[in-house]
């Protein structure tokens, strides 16, 4: 049992330290002979063990007689430790790969490769960043009626869902990541702004009416805000050049941003988001699936495209 | 290099080593060089580096010149009658088997090792048994390993032509009472070859004095550098010798269809020689008579009755040859039933870098014969101190204590 750690510990340790090499070669000769039913008669375990307990000898006698005295126990309680610790690197690096987390989907404790966890952070409903503490298992698709929310390319087999915020850090992170891959791939994108910021609460009925009273036009108007400064998407005169600038007859949008109908028809939206279990942006849906935070761009193309994406 | 040296301290200073790297208990398989030998060496590929009793140029000569000196160096250390009669192999090894492929066995013709023999004074003669149909005897040892002089008189007889024995045991440091086995040998119209690799470091030889046939020996065991050997023989026998290996530098001519040997010892050294191997052991048996041999087994025996008594104290130690360690030369070889011999060793190593060897000591036959996996053993030099000796005591109860 010895020679499969030491071969493992070795292998890793000699990628990095050529002095390890021999060794690391001694103990697969050790292995081979192992897994082709042959006695390990190298004297590898002997000569390591000697070489260990040596070591701790010079430390503490007690010490080093307990090690000697249960070598090949140690050897197989580090031996499953190290099984153990490989299957959960591994599966870290296939979580990291597929969702952009080493601990799976939305999971946002510690991952060693996203160490800030960048890529689950999300702007919390209440207003600051975070990564949240909603629960990421409960974002769903089913119930809302993305029919009210600007969509393009309706009827498209794929279906792909922004809900974001303007002012966002994370949702402006997404944004361009979702933006290319509606654009590599022909799919239903829809858009919902939820603002978890006061300051853009206004845009709600403004982009509702911008919405209906150019569609076309409201895409061009959603890159701007993204591509604006915060500071500036916060001000409404700001935004008023923006809309005028694209195109959009301005003083016809304010009217309708100030009607009843226009207030009734954010507040039935802003109640279908809600039923999505939101608790912060950006939070993407692709053919159903929630992504909560930002992720690569190949986690939203693997979901996208499924096996295809291989 | 100093003359008359008896004291240790200074004559640690001459080599290069000693100090740097932990304590060396394993000189029964190479000894350290002193500076003195490295310096002789390096001499040669530094200022003269070319061949020997070929070319004609003054580097030739030189070195031609050198490697004359150090056969006379070790002529004169061996009390030899004249120096062809040193021949330089590679090593005591070459040495055994240049005998034992030119003394002209044949069938039936039997030869006397002991049962403790190196794997060198076995396998020649175990080769032509099979090869040949020789018959190989062998003496087994007295119960404390000591040579069984009454069996071996009993085994001698007109058809012995070979006795062949390792003069000092590198498996207990035993050295074996050559004069007598020499006489009597002679006297039942056989030769004696010994095997001189554990003795010649360790003690005054007298070729002469002995009346011994061949012997042969290795330079790295004597602080000389490794792969230089000697093979001594009496001149008038290897003018009878076939020649072991033939080829260039052991002929005076040839035609497309004959040739004419050189006479001894040339017509045994084919091809280029080592020459700063040569010219290095000449240093190192030029630094031991220098040292004297009675301060060397002073020491020797100083260092391993330390090192025997404080063996005896550990419980399960077993010491392998007789109790005296007056009788064990600087060899003090031991195994504890139910513990590794070398996980011994290799943790002497790795506390306190105790460098001993450990295992069979290429003495396999005797071990399987007595059903004993191996041993630790520990050989000293004169170089070594009391104080090494005490470091190496206690890291071994150390050692035993937690095994």
């Amino acid at each position: 049992m010895f020679c499969i750690i030491a071969f493992i510990v070795l292998s890793i340790i000699a990628i990095f330290n050529v002095s390890y090499r021999a060794l690391a070669k001694e103990a697969y000769e050790c292995v081979f002979r192992r897994i082709t039913f042959r006695p390990c008669n190298t004297g590898f375990k002997e000569k390591m063990q000697a070489k260990l307990v040596g070591k701790l000898l010079t430390k503490s006698v007690v010490a080093a007689r307990f090690l000697n005295k249960h070598f090949e126990l140690l050897a197989w309680l580090l031996f499953l430790t190290t099984v153990a610790s490989i299957f959960w690197t591994g599966k870290g690096l296939f979580n990291f790969y597929m969702y952009g987390s080493c601990n799976g989907l939305n999971k946002s404790g510690f991952c060693a490769l996203d160490p800030k966890g960048e890529n689950n952070k999300v702007s919390q409903t209440g207003g600051s960043c975070g990564t949240g503490e909603g629960d990421e298992s409960k974002v769903t698709l089913a119930g809302m009626n993305t029919d009210l929310f600007p969509s393009k390319n309706i009827g498209a087999k794929d279906e792909v869902v922004l809900i974001g915020c303007y002012s966002c850090d994370y949702t402006r992170k997404a944004y361009p990541l979702v933006k290319q891959l509606i654009s590599k791939n022909s799919v239903n994108y829809t858009f919902a702004h939820y603002p978890v910021k006061e300051e853009t609460l206004y845009l709600l009925p403004i982009g509702y009416c911008a919405y209906k009273q150019d569609q076309d036009k409201f895409w061009q108007l959603n890159d701007r805000l993204f591509a604006s400064e915060k500071n500036d998407i916060a001000k409404k005169e700001f935004v008023d050049t923006l809309l005028e600038d694209i195109g959009y007859d301005v003083e016809a949008i304010n009217i309708c941003s100030t009607s009843p109908e226009t207030n009734s028809a954010v507040v039935e939206r802003r109640i279908e988001l809600e039923k999505t279990n939101i608790y912060g942006t950006p939070l993407v849906f692709i053919n159903g699936k929630g992504l909560v935070g930002p992720k690569p761009y190949r986690v939203y193309e693997r979901i996208l495209k499924g096996w295809r994406f291989w | 290099m100093k003359q008359n040296i008896v004291d240790v301290v200074k004559i640690r200073q001459d080599f290069p080593l000693l100090g740097k790297e932990g304590v060396y208990f394993d000189n029964a398989c190479q000894s350290l060089r002193p500076q003195f030998v490295i310096d002789a060496m390096n001499e040669y590929y530094n200022e003269y580096p070319a061949c020997g009793g070929r070319s004609m140029h003054h580097l030739a000569a030189k070195v031609t010149h050198k490697c004359d000196e150090a056969r006379d160096a070790v002529a004169n250390f061996l009390h030899t009658k004249r120096k062809e009669e040193i021949v330089f192999t590679r090593n005591t090894t070459e040495g055994i088997n240049l005998v034992a492929h030119s003394l002209g066995l044949k069938e039936g013709d039997i030869v006397i090792t002991s049962d403790k023999e190196h794997n060198s004074n076995l396998i020649p003669w175990q080769v032509l048994k099979e090869k040949l149909g020789i018959e190989h005897k062998i003496i087994f040892s007295k119960e404390d390993n000591t040579f069984d002089l009454e069996t071996y008189q009993q085994a001698l007889n007109n058809n012995v032509k070979l006795v062949s024995l390792g003069l000092t045991s590198n498996l207990d440091g035993v050295t074996i009472p050559a004069k007598e086995i020499i006489q009597l040998a002679h006297k039942a119209g056989a030769l004696v070859l010994l095997d001189g690799a554990q003795a010649v470091p360790h003690h005054e030889i007298d070729v002469q004095d002995l009346d011994v046939d061949f012997l042969a020996f290795s330079g790295h065991k004597m602080l000389g550098p490794s792969g230089i050997g000697v093979l001594y023989g009496k001149y008038a026998l290897l003018e009878k010798l076939e020649p072991f290996m033939v080829g260039g530098d052991t002929v005076s001519s040839s035609t497309y269809l004959t040739h004419e040997f050189l006479p001894p010892p040339e017509k045994f050294e084919a091809g280029l020689q080592d020459y700063a191997g040569i010219i290095g052991l000449g240093a190192a048996v030029k630094y031991l008579s220098e040292i004297g041999f009675d301060f060397i087994e002073q020491q020797e025996q100083l260092l391993n009755k330390y090192i025997t008594d404080a063996l005896h104290t550990i419980k399960g130690v077993t010491v392998i040859g007789p109790e005296d360690p007056t009788q064990r030369g600087g060899i003090a070889s031991f195994y504890i039933p139910q513990k590794d011999h070398h996980q011994i060793a290799l943790m002497l190593d790795e506390t306190s870098k105790i460098m001993v060897r450990s295992g069979q000591h290429c003495v396999h036959s005797w071990f399987h014969a007595h059903n004993i996996p191996g041993s630790v053993r520990a050989s000293v030099y004169f170089y070594n101190t009391l104080e090494e000796a005490e470091i190496f005591v206690r890291e071994l109860k150390k050692v035993v204590s937690i095994l």
